[in-house]
Formats: structure tokens, C-alpha cells, sequence
């Protein structure tokens, strides 16, 4: 099988996001990893590749540092990638960035799955594995949480909804799947793999290098900090004493113990 | 004039709460866009089309055996073929499983640009503002579309219902379906069985600030014991197998309502917060002071969690 994973280097969630001029994060007080449900797709491409054989190959879009990342799919097991680091795409809405890869795909060619995360963690959009499956003209599947298939090309797929429920649904590939987190145990590199995945081939693409022609469709306008009409009474003091002030007030307050 | 158009969720022939949701926020920024606030219910037949347009003045009804069950491929189908029959200019889906599953696919059948996850939209000068969490909620963004045609996609909950009123008019739409590429085969529960904790008048409930499975069953199930409580868990925590799946708070597991509801280690994202923010009283324990968990708790405790629960537990 050939399949191509989709992956986007996010901010890690617990840093300090600080607004500069309304319009984006200082990075300076960011550290940047795999966008977590795009670690599980890596993982489920890997599992498929072992089972079936084939080779995975990383696609993303992002700036120069996002090649780190790249890399380190490469050391969990995928074989190659490419990167495209233009920024005309890099800057683009999510229409512009699923037109860049879904080239990329295509010109990959003869690619039998593409798998990324349900959403990226940063602009929680879930909408690019969708558009990209609807540009290269193959069925998709989202939020998927088990793969079934005896042959890489029959899929039986479970579909994640509401409450606990899973849809069961077949599809014949190609296709897209955006995979939902839980779906499996993503390994971590090995040193071999930490060795072997410096000497992997990565191609740097623009937007004109894949064809690309798109523009957004919408226009981002400013970003802030949400304010909360329902603020959480803080309680200071040391972690004891808070946790003293506390139980008085779970007892006495709000009386619910 | 020019129509807003809301897509109708429903599973085992009923409404979702986010369909009478859409038909508020439809009813609220059409005016505004000039545009008429009305619905389309893809279903095998007119009943739930009529129980929506007890919400909003029009309804569209697609009736046929293709949309008896959801499928992406006859979903879009048919969001374009109403757009085109009934000049619709814009689209509001509910951003849930289904919705995920066809909005932007939808979108791009109709060449439109399309925002998804919003919690709010207002209208500035004609132009449809939206806004939608980033960065797992500690920050917003606004946005606008700036195609002809726009779809926008709606957290669940954002908007309270709208309500029942007089009847609207409820009319068909004639689709010539191509066949889905997808099959649905069933609709299965996957956590039968299990601790039933949607009783549970207290519950304590962990979340990947609990670092790992040991450290969850020594801080969460002590704490939940002396209280006489259920004990609970945030997605991280079930997906890492710390704690069984019966018992996972939020949008794909349980949506709870006790007395209290106590978080450790939880940062709050929408998806956990749809499954607990009707509890009564709400304490946050996390040592990240931006966690959006402290925007919905009652009481909240900036610290290690690990240094806070043996205090809880020693002041009980």
C-alpha cells in the first residue's frame, strides 16, 4: 500500500499563547510537536504498512521548523515526505492548504489511502481531510476509531458519533481517513529510527513547483483572549490552605458535600 | 430574497438540540444579511420537516430512500440541489459527527468558503462575523467568509433552542441522487455495560494532568471514595486505558449533571465541557492558569493537583 499521512506541526497546548498586534502567537514562547491526532494517523499508516507492506509517506504544510516534526514521523517508521514551506500556502486558509496537498498527492501518484488527524489542536477546524478527499475525488471517511480491511483496497471502518456510538461502514479505496485519537498506541522513536530518519528524503515544494492555484475563501480578522462571563472564583494560598478553603466552601457555600 | 439555509441533524427519526439551535442563530443574523431564515430536512419523509418548522418560518423537505440513513456523498447532493433550487446563499450546519463528516464537502459543491466550530456570529455592517476557539480554547478568532456563498458549522451548545411557534410552511425538494460510495452497515453502542455515572450526585473526574495511570488510580479513586462519589475521566484518560470507557465525561461518552462536578487535571475543551457544564457546582483544579476550564468552574484552585487533593483529602 501507498499511503500518504497528512501531518501539521501545532504549538504543544500547555505553552503560554501571547497575542501580538491581535493577529498571531509570539513563537518565541512556544514549543512546536505533531498535531496529536495526526501522531495516531502515522501510527495507523504504519500498522497497515507492516501488515501489507507499501511505504508511508509524510505530506505537510508548514514553515522551516515544522521539518523537525517531519522527521520525527520519519523515526517512528515512515519512509519519505514532503514539505511545502511556500509561504502563499503556509498562510493560506484551510481551502489553500488542502488545494496544496491534495497536489502533493496527486503527485505522488498511485496512492491507495491518505489518513490524517480529525482536526489539528491549534485551529480545531476539521475540515481539510474532507476537502481534500473531495478535490481528489475519493470517498472519505471522518473521525474514524477502528480499520478493518483484508486486502488495503476493502475498507470496513468504524465512524465515531455522539454519546458512544460508532457507525460501521464499508468504503473501497482510495480514499481519505481523518483519524480520531484513541484509535491506537503511537509508538515512539527508536534510536535506529532517530539515526535513520536524518537520511530520509525530504523534497521542499512551493505552490508553483505542485501546481497550486487556489486562494482563501474566508479572512481571519483578529484573535484574543475569550473573556468569561462565568469566571471561576479563584481561591489563593498554599495548595493546602486552598484545598482547606475549599471543602469550607463545598460545605458551606455552595453545600453540595 | 436570498435565503440562510439550516441543515436538520437528526439519528433514529429524532431531532438533534443542535438543529433548534441552528434555528436560533438562523432567525437571529438573517435580518441582518437580508436573507430569509429557513430549513432543509433530508429524511425518508416529510414528519420531521414539519416538527422543524414549528422553529422557522420554511422548511424544505428531501425525501427520499438516499437520505433515509446520513451519508456524506447524499448529504452534499442535497445541500447543493436545495442551494440551487432556492437561492440560498448561505448554509448553517451543526459542527457535530455528521456535520464534520459533509459541511465542507458541501461547501465545496457550492464553491463556498466555510468557517467551522464557531460559538457566535453577529452581523457588522452587512458582513457576517464569526467567531470560533483556537488553540484548544485558551484563545478566539474572528473571521469572515469571503466567497459569494458561505457555509458556517456551529459548536453544539453554543446557542440556547429556539422556540416552538406557529407553524411554518413545509414544501418538497426532487433530488436525483447518484449512489453513496460509502455503505453504512449499523449503528452499534460501544460502551454497553459498565458503571452507570450519570446518576452520580458527586463525581470526580481526572484528565491528562494526571500524568499516567497509577498516579490516577492513587489521587482520583481515594478522592472519589471519601467523597461517595463516582470517579471519571476526560478523553486523554480513556484513550491512554487509565480508566474503563463506560466512564468518560464529554461529547463521544457521557454528558453528566451532578451536584458536583470536581477537575483535576482537566483543561477544559468543548468537547468535555458539552458532557458536564450542567453541573450544578463546578471546582477546577489545574496549575495552567489559561486553562479553559476555569471559564465554566464555580471554584478554582491554581496549582499542582498533586499538592491540592491530599489537602481536599485531609480538610474532609
Amino acid at each position: 500500500m501507498k499511503i500518504v499521512v497528512c501531518l501539521k506541526q501545532v504549538p504543544d497546548m500547555e505553552s503560554k499563547f501571547k497575542i501580538v498586534d491581535d493577529k498571531k502567537v509570539d513563537e518565541a514562547q512556544i514549543a512546536f510537536k505533531i498535531n496529536d491526532f495526526d501522531n495516531y494517523a502515522v501510527e495507523a499508516a504504519l500498522q497497515l504498512k507492516e501488515k501489507h507492506g507499501g511505504e508511508v509517506v509524510i505530506v505537510s504544510v508548514g514553515p522551516d521548523r515544522a521539518a523537525k516534526d517531519i522527521r520525527q514521523a520519519f523515526a517512528m517508521g515512515a519512509d519519505w515526505g514532503m514539505h511545502i514551506t511556500d509561504p502563499a500556502i503556509v498562510d493560506g486558509d484551510s481551502f489553500v492548504i488542502a488545494s496544496a496537498l491534495a497536489k502533493a498527492i496527486q503527485s505522488i501518484g498511485g496512492v491507495d489511502l491518505v489518513m490524517t488527524g480529525v482536526q489539528t489542536e491549534d485551529l480545531q477546524a476539521a475540515v481539510t481531510g474532507v476537502m481534500i478527499a473531495d478535490m481528489i475525488n475519493v470517498p472519505h471517511c471522518t473521525n474514524v476509531v477502528k480499520i478493518n480491511t483484508a486486502d488495503g483496497k476493502a475498507f470496513t471502518l468504524n465512524r465515531e458519533l455522539e454519546g458512544g456510538l460508532n457507525e460501521v461502514m464499508d468504503l473501497t479505496g482510495p480514499a481519505v481517513l481523518t483519524i480520531q485519537s484513541g484509535i491506537n498506541e503511537p509508538r515512539y522513536p527508536t534510536l535506529p529510527g532517530i539515526m535513520k530518519a536524518k537520511k530520509k528524503q525530504l523534497d521542499v515544494k512551493s505552490g508553483a513547483d505542485l501546481g497550486v492555484s487556489a486562494s482563501s475563501r474566508t479572512a481571519f480578522i483578529k484573535m484574543f483572549v475569550p473573556v468569561s462571563d462565568t469566571m471561576a472564583e479563584i481561591i489563593t494560598g498554599a495548595p493546602a490552605e486552598a484545598a482547606a478553603k475549599l471543602v469550607d466552601k463545598l460545605k458551606n457555600e455552595a453545600k453540595v458535600i | 430574497m436570498a435565503k440562510l439555509l439550516i441543515i436538520a441533524e437528526h439519528r433514529n427519526g429524532k431531532l438533534s438540540d443542535a438543529t433548534m439551535e441552528l434555528c436560533r442563530i438562523a432567525k437571529e443574523i438573517a435580518p441582518g444579511l437580508g436573507l430569509e431564515p429557513v430549513a432543509a430536512v433530508f429524511a425518508k419523509d416529510d414528519s420531521l420537516a414539519k416538527e422543524v418548522a414549528k422553529y422557522i418560518p420554511e422548511v424544505f423537505a428531501v425525501c427520499d430512500a438516499a437520505v433515509e440513513g446520513y451519508t456524506s456523498d447524499a448529504y452534499a447532493q442535497a445541500v447543493k440541489a436545495v442551494v440551487e433550487a432556492k437561492d440560498v446563499k448561505g448554509v448553517l450546519i451543526p459542527h457535530t459527527y455528521d456535520g464534520v463528516d459533509f459541511a465542507a464537502k458541501a461547501a465545496m459543491a457550492i464553491n463556498a468558503g466555510i468557517v467551522s466550530n464557531c460559538n457566535k456570529a453577529v452581523v457588522e455592517g452587512g458582513k457576517l462575523v464569526l467567531t470560533r476557539n483556537i488553540y484548544n480554547g485558551k484563545l478566539q478568532e474572528t473571521k469572515s467568509v469571503t466567497t459569494d456563498k458561505f457555509v458556517v458549522t456551529f459548536e453544539k451548545g453554543a446557542y440556547d433552542p429556539a422556540e416552538a411557534g406557529a407553524a411554518g410552511a413545509v414544501s418538497t425538494v426532487a433530488v436525483s441522487f447518484t449512489a453513496s460510495r460509502t455503505k453504512v452497515k449499523e449503528i452499534i453502542a460501544m460502551s454497553t455495560g459498565g458503571v452507570d455515572i450519570t446518576q452520580a450526585k458527586v463525581i470526580v473526574s481526572g484528565g491528562r494532568g494526571l500524568k499516567d495511570a497509577d498516579k490516577y488510580k492513587d489521587i482520583v479513586i481515594p478522592l472519589a471514595a471519601k467523597l461517595g462519589a463516582e470517579y471519571a475521566g476526560s478523553r486523554p484518560v480513556i484513550d491512554s486505558g487509565w480508566v474503563e470507557a463506560s466512564r468518560q465525561v464529554g461529547q463521544s461518552g457521557k454528558t453528566v449533571s451532578p451536584d458536583l462536578y470536581l477537575a483535576l487535571g482537566i483543561s477544559g475543551a468543548v468537547q468535555h465541557v458539552a458532557g458536564m457544564k450542567g453541573s450544578k457546582c463546578i471546582v477546577a483544579v489545574n496549575k495552567d492558569p489559561e486553562a479553559p476550564i476555569f471559564n465554566i468552574a464555580t471554584y478554582g484552585i491554581v496549582a499542582d493537583l498533586f499538592e491540592v487533593v491530599p489537602g481536599i483529602m485531609a480538610s474532609l
